[in-house]
């Protein structure tokens, strides 16, 4: 007889507690059911949420041994064989505040959704007697995007939100990017500088988003679109643009980089003077750096250029 | 006291439009209550599509032929009045949904696509690949977040107070603080969806469709309409009742039998897998019974194959269908069928709609849209990509008539409501420290069994009076049972002794209706009355709660158009 | 064995160590590694932020480069890595991408084939080189050593493009470290984010990222902390002291490179393999705990 635990942690409104469930092991079974077994079975207190149970609501995701995963269409023998271990941890969603046991509170992401506004800004074209025409490669550009549940994994393996809570949650951040993207839409920039000024460039390309979401929407791909836009939108004087285009400049000029001139290109001289000295100093003394080495423009750079060319690359 | 112009019971698509129409330009205090997040509504489940005669796909297509088509479907127990009224409003629906921001498919045009669907003479179901639903519960929730809609989330409904036929007010409880809330409101819109749950274990409904807003319509006077009108949709995921979307069939899609045959020629042999859903169902059930599916017992099934369709069309316009088959039977359609079984789906029937203008209720203030109610458009057996049309045309005009009511009315009887509230405060500090008793969940599968057994696709007399006396003894039962959860916040196990109270409730009613409707007819086999009988049964169940009494009675059909003949596809 | 050596930008820099550490690990493996000739920054997961084309473009360069010596190609860095998958991933899956490309590589009778698998020196270990293989190669089993394996993000995520090993519960690093004779300890922050891509514009979190990243090691006993990308290495290393000062108790955790650990049991003294030029010092630990 095989039987599988769950230290499941726990929360009454006032304290936090893990306590473990054990049951009987039954193959191809899902986390949905070994939770719906406890609660029905052992403990009709433990408090979780779900409710289509074929990962198109959004309710039931929580953390299985730190990472998210929606409940009912995660194979609980997939993760017994990945961990290797019948004992499992489960936890609610990271970065969000917990209501109770695995139920967490969505107010406060609502209210931070409709910073960059969550809604169709029409465009002239369309009325709401007539509708819109859209092409259907105008419709496939968001179609992923709307596949968003909004069921908070991305929020939970957001390593930027877990340290700034200013940062917008990543699942705002593609409803930037699916009205961004909408032909039918007149403002993009509505729904971007909002993203831009809670810190787009603040996002660590951990790509734990990415790597959980359950319906697999590139995030890290949208982000780098988010970003691009707002450069375009003429936002170039901030870290982040500058930081991309020390690399993008240096591959232009030489082909590759050249770490010397990184935080000067970044952070403008004043800066990097005023911040870098002992770090740099520190480096000349382990000899990580040799403040005298420029690189040499690589072999073939003339074809490197051509690429700026033909890609619309370089500086305008 | 909390007081509104309007209150609006349930997030789903009906809920939200209702919202969005009752609010705008109205200057009205208006409230949506939700058991849950909005975007968690089971509207977003709903994956084919949504239907509306816009004749882009085929010209000859018309608000007439759809017309036709609900009613045929319907087996002559739609209002026609109301199906006329539906099917005319439609096209404009699409335009309003597509200018909210619903990445509809598109055709070479790009106009909104459609596509064929069970039941209907022409493709005029338009949709969003296999995820319509979920597409357009979003856009109806970001339009309601623009236009600041007030959002009460993880407020459950416990009941209505009604005094004289007069809405005075309703008591929901904040599931987060525990706390238990009398709510003044001129005028309420219920929609808060199915009760599909009745058959606990064999159905493609979320967990939460419990019926509450029905239930508690029904507590508090309004009859329940043609309940016994269950719809158990085609083609579920034989391990787990999932649903796999119609638009499987709509584009193309085979039900075969053991023999590798495409056993719908002999039961629908002009539209084959095109067939309404009650016919479909029926015939797959007919095949197991007969010897020609796999399987045994609850496992038995027959094949939904989709190969011939090819991996691309596939990725386009059924990529969540392919998901769900992948992650729930391990099986890629692309490269092999799928098995599938009919699973309980819709209720054609609910709280009782007078006036399909307003959605108005018998009951002065209180309105209903959706799953949740009957108008009916959906007679005996409504039509797939009716159902989305359904919740965001009626929660529209819905939304519209609570709008009017309220300015018409005023606020109800505070001390009544807040009594009723004292009432469900004794009643929640009583469970929490009640112990011992019946086991809820056993009450609950017993329910799920009897219903599924007995009262399910192919019905007997004999079956559907053992299912009343096995639900009459829950009845029983239920008034002593426990939820062993003493906690004050969010206690589940509370909410769920209300549902499952609730789906009892329901339940009886459905056996009911079932019991005294001596014909078959749509959704309704019975193998006691195998034809459809106009002569005494062109009628809408109605039945009336009073007290624990059911008292059972019948209201006429509209007709205007469609004489009833005879339904063959 | 022969693979086309794609360096990476910080092996020519601040992270030289890298270049003659898994060059001494080749040697002595007796693996060749023909450095692409012409190669260029793979953009370091900064310039799809510009311009997606122009990432893909000169990666499909680089990756052409490597094609041109009919050899797949190894990098030791997990963006490096990533970069070049991910334009390798959207040009074969995607036909329009691909003639795109090669449009503009024409221009510099250049063509992107297709035909160069793109790996990382850890993933060849196990898949090519085999570990029974490498152990046989162990001069100087690791005995003791206690190795906290930092993963970092882009050798495990995306799953769909990286997608060597599961990303929720990775063990490559673990069985090299076995294989090594040293023993791997786990702690929370096994597969976290060393932040390193944005120090700049979020230094403030990194510094948090870092300090935690060391404190979640050394709380569970490591001696050092291993780490196959030299992103990873440089942020926990390099930034550790300003790391340090958002911290009261000590984050101190020695970082290495993998092939610098791989050397060491190979039978390479620190010196050689570069060790001192870390700005948290190793050495002191290793002769603790190293046989000489």
């Amino acid at each position: 007889m095989r039987n599988i635990t769950f230290r499941i942690k726990r929360y009454d409104g006032t304290k936090h507690w893990v306590q473990s469930y054990s049951f009987r092991h039954e193959e191809g079974k899902t986390f949905l059911w070994a939770l719906t077994k406890i609660r029905e079975e052992q403990d009709p207190t433990l408090n979780f949420t779900s409710a289509c149970r074929h990962a198109i609501c959004g309710s039931c995701a929580v953390r299985v041994n730190g990472h998210g995963h929606l409940v009912c269409k995660t194979s609980l023998d997939e993760l017994l064989e990945v961990y290797g271990s019948d004992v499992l941890d489960l936890e609610p969603l990271d970065n969000f505040e917990i209501v109770r046991d695995l139920v967490i509170d969505w107010r406060p992401k609502t209210e931070r959704i409709q910073e960059v506004k969550p809604w169709l800004i029409p465009t002239e074209e369309g009325s709401a007697e007539t509708g819109f025409l859209q092409a259907a490669k105008d419709y496939h550009k968001i179609a992923s995007p709307t596949d968003c549940i909004q069921c908070g994994i991305c929020s939970s393996e957001c390593e930027q939100l877990a340290e700034n809570k200013n940062f917008l949650d990543p699942f705002i951040l593609n409803r930037a990017y699916r009205f961004a993207v909408d032909s039918r839409d007149a403002a993009p920039e509505a729904h971007i500088r909002p993203a831009l000024e809670n810190d787009l460039w603040k996002c660590l390309h951990c790509h734990g988003c990415v790597t959980q979401c359950p319906k697999g929407i590139r995030l890290d791909r949208e982000i780098a679109y988010l970003r691009q836009e707002s450069m375009k939108m003429g936002e170039l004087d901030n870290l982040g643009a500058r930081h991309a285009y020390a690399f993008h400049d240096d591959v232009q000029a030489k082909g590759r980089l050249n770490e010397m001139t990184l935080p000067i290109k970044t952070e403008g001289l004043v800066t990097t003077a005023m911040k870098r000295i002992p770090f740099a100093l520190r480096m000349v003394a382990r000899g990580k750096i040799n403040p005298l080495h420029m690189p040499q423009a690589i072999n073939g750079i003339e074809s490197v250029r051509r690429l700026y060319v033909k890609t619309k690359g370089g500086r305008k | 006291m909390l007081k509104y112009d309007v209150v609006i019971v349930g997030a789903g698509g009906a809920g939200m439009n209702a919202a969005l129409s009752a609010s705008k330009e109205s200057g009205l205090k208006v409230a949506v209550l939700s058991k849950i997040y909005p975007t968690r509504s089971h509207t977003g489940a709903a994956q084919g599509g949504i239907n509306a005669a816009l004749g882009f796909r085929d010209p000859t297509d018309s608000i007439e032929k759809h017309f036709r088509d609900t009613v045929k479907g319907s087996d002559f127990l739609a209002d026609q009045d109301a199906v006329e009224f539906f099917t005319s409003g439609m096209p404009d629906i699409i335009r309003e949904l597509d200018y909210m921001g619903v990445p509809f498919s598109r055709d070479e045009q790009g106009r909104v696509a459609q596509r064929p669907f069970g039941g209907a003479s022409s493709p005029r179901c338009c949709y969003s690949a296999d995820k319509t639903g979920h597409v357009i519960l979003h856009a109806l929730f970001e339009q309601c977040l623009k236009n600041g809609v007030r959002f009460f989330d993880d407020w459950c409904l416990l009941s209505l107070v009604v005094e004289g036929n007069q809405l005075q007010g309703l008591v929901a409880m904040d599931m987060r603080s525990g706390e238990i809330h009398p709510i003044m409101a001129k005028s309420i819109v219920i929609a808060t969806g199915g009760f599909g749950r009745i058959y606990w274990s064999r159905t493609t409904n979320a967990f939460n469709m419990t019926g509450d807003g029905t239930a508690a319509a029904f507590e508090a006077g309004i009859p329940l309409k043609d309940p016994e009108f269950v719809q158990f949709h085609p083609t579920g995921l034989a391990g787990t009742g999932i649903l796999m979307s119609e638009a499987c069939r709509g584009e193309g899609g085979y039900l075969l039998n053991n023999q590798g045959e495409r056993f719908m020629a002999n039961y629908a042999p002009s539209k084959m897998e095109l067939g309404p859903r009650d016919v479909v169902s029926r015939s797959i059930e007919m095949e197991i019974k007969a010897g020609r599916g796999f399987g045994e017992g609850m496992t038995a099934h027959v094949l939904m194959d989709l190969r011939h369709l090819g991996k691309e069309k596939i990725m386009e316009r059924l990529p969540q269908v392919r998901e769900l088959a992948l992650d729930f039977e391990g099986i890629d359609i692309i490269h092999q069928p799928v098995g599938i079984r009919a699973s309980c789906h819709y209720m054609m029937g609910g709280i009782h709609v007078q006036d399909f203008r307003t959605c108005a209720t018998p009951v002065q203030g209180i309105h209903a849209a959706g799953e949740c109610s009957a108008v009916s458009i959906h007679g005996a057996n409504r039509l797939g990509g009716n159902s989305v049309a359904d919740v965001v045309f009626f929660g529209k005009y819905a939304g519209l008539g609570a709008r009017e009511t309220a300015k018409q009315r005023s606020l109800g009887n505070e001390s009544q409501v807040q009594a009723e509230a004292n009432r469900w405060m004794q009643k929640f500090a009583q469970m929490r420290q009640k112990t011992g008793g019946n086991n809820l969940f056993e009450i609950r599968n017993r329910m799920a069994e009897a219903m599924w057994y007995n009262v399910g696709i192919f019905r007997t007399e004999r079956n559907m009076v053992h299912a009343l006396d096995v639900i009459n003894e829950l009845l029983e039962e239920y008034k002593d049972t426990s939820i062993g959860d003493t906690s004050v916040k969010y206690n589940t196990a509370f909410i769920h002794y209300v549902e499952v109270g609730n789906l009892l409730k329901l339940a009886k009613a459905v056996c009911m209706g079932a019991i005294a409707r001596k014909e078959s007819r749509g959704s309704h086999a019975r193998e006691d009355y195998t034809e459809r009988n106009d002569a005494e049964f062109l009628k809408h169940t109605l039945i009336h709660k009073e007290g624990d009494n059911y008292r059972l009675d019948y209201s006429p059909v509209k007709i205007t158009k469609y004489a009833p003949e005879e339904r063959a596809y | 064995m022969r693979y086309g050596f794609f360096p990476g930008c910080t092996l020519e820099s601040a992270a030289q160590e890298l270049m003659i550490s898994t060059q001494k690990v080749a040697a002595a493996l007796g693996i060749e590694l023909v450095e692409l000739d012409g190669w260029t920054c793979c953009g370091a997961s900064h310039i799809q932020d510009i311009s997606e084309d122009l990432s893909l473009a000169i990666n499909a360069r680089n990756i052409a480069l490597g094609e041109k010596l009919n050899a797949p190609i190894l990098t030791v860095c997990n963006t490096c890595t990533l970069m070049l998958r991910t334009a390798k991933q959207r040009i074969d899956e995607d036909g329009e991408i691909k003639n795109r490309v090669n449009e503009s590589l024409s221009e510099s009778q250049m063509q992107y084939q297709g035909t160069s698998d793109v790996t990382h020196l850890l993933w060849m270990l196990i898949r090519d080189y085999g570990l029974e293989n490498l152990k046989a190669k162990v001069k100087r089993p690791l005995t003791g050593l206690k190795v906290a394996n930092f993963y970092g993000c882009h050798i495990i995520r995306p799953p769909q493009i990286m997608g060597f090993e599961n990303h929720l519960n990775p063990q490559s690093m673990e069985m090299v470290v076995a294989a090594l004779g040293a023993e791997s300890v786990d702690f929370d922050q096994r597969l976290a984010c060393c932040g390193f891509h944005a120090v700049f514009p979020a230094e403030q979190e990194v510094m948090q990222k870092t300090g935690a990243n060391c404190i979640s090691a050394r709380g569970s006993g490591a001696d050092v902390m291993v780490t196959p990308c030299p992103l990873c290495q440089m942020q926990l290393d390099m930034y550790q002291p300003d790391a340090q000062k958002q911290f009261e108790e000590s984050i101190e955790m020695p970082i290495l490179h993998l092939p610098q650990l791989i050397g060491l049991a190979l039978g390479f003294s620190p010196e050689e393999l570069g060790i001192k030029r870390h700005i948290v010092d190793a050495i002191p630990v290793l002769n603790a705990k190293l046989v000489r």
